[in-house]
């Protein structure tokens, strides 16, 4: 339970596996998700991997437009993953079928072009299975029904 | 590791049936061996086949292939079979009925939970 109590003086560092599966325009879960990795890593934890699942692979999409005063979830995910060096894996079956894809798939696919934002990438299952297997903790944000 | 994978979505109100079923293959795959507790809704995508009311792939495929991935640990909460009027000869694989009661000590024995 370690990783639940808030201890600002003791932290033992843990290492987490975040599982997203809410779109980005589901606001509150959506930011959670955010908000809480950018807080497991401001105290000092590892994250091991995000990945986004169902339909969560939009937040992975360079294509979409926010109005200017609105925050722009992509460009968040997509900042704290290079301060930190974690990786933002996209479920690549979800993703090839919500429209997602990387130069690789559009050429395999021969569609007219790609909407994979930049420093998002196209993993299998796969790799959430495995971090699961070697995290502390896995933690899901939104019920992507 | 262990995880609980909690399926309470209906076959084919969205996706979420078949994406819950892909991630328990492939943490099989990954020889996890999750548990599978069908819950509410999700008790119906145990229905052996019927018509598809889907574009997509039928969810009676996938359930059948958990078997092939040496998955046997199937849980299917009682009250929500009685809720549909089924019981378990009606399924297409063979379950453990667990009452809402025993939910608590079922999920005390994973690491892991993630509900769909």
């Amino acid at each position: 339970m370690a990783g639940f109590l808030y201890m600002p003086n003791t932290v033992h560092p843990l290492s987490y596996c975040i599982l997203v599966r809410c779109a980005p325009s589901q606001q509150s879960q959506a930011l959670s998700a955010l908000h809480f990795t950018q807080a497991l890593l401001a105290q000092g934890h590892k994250v091991l991997r995000v990945f986004f699942y169902q339909q969560a692979v939009l937040t992975g999409s360079s294509l979409r437009v926010m109005p200017q005063d609105e925050s722009n979830l992509t460009s968040q995910w997509q900042q704290l993953a290079q301060q930190h060096q974690i990786e933002l894996g996209v479920c690549i079956a979800a993703a090839l079928q919500t429209g997602i894809v990387n130069q690789q798939e559009s050429q395999r696919y021969e569609l007219p072009g790609t909407s994979l934002a930049e420093g998002f990438e196209l993993v299998g299952l796969g790799q959430l299975a495995a971090a699961s297997a070697q995290c502390d903790r896995l933690v899901s944000f939104g019920a992507g029904s | 590791m262990t995880c609980l994978i909690c399926l309470s979505q209906s076959p084919y109100a969205s996706q979420s049936a078949k994406e819950s079923l892909d991630l328990a293959l492939v943490m099989a795959a990954f020889e996890q061996n999750p548990g599978l507790l069908f819950i509410d809704e999700g008790v119906l995508q145990l229905l052996p086949k019927a018509a598809q009311p889907s574009p997509h792939k039928h969810i009676g495929k996938v359930i059948s292939a958990l078997e092939m991935y040496d998955i046997s640990q199937l849980w299917v909460e009682q009250e929500s079979l009685q809720a549909f009027g089924l019981v378990t000869e009606q399924l297409s694989q063979p379950v453990k009925l667990i009452s809402r009661h025993q939910i608590a000590e079922l999920w005390a024995k994973y690491d892991q939970h993630l509900v769909f």
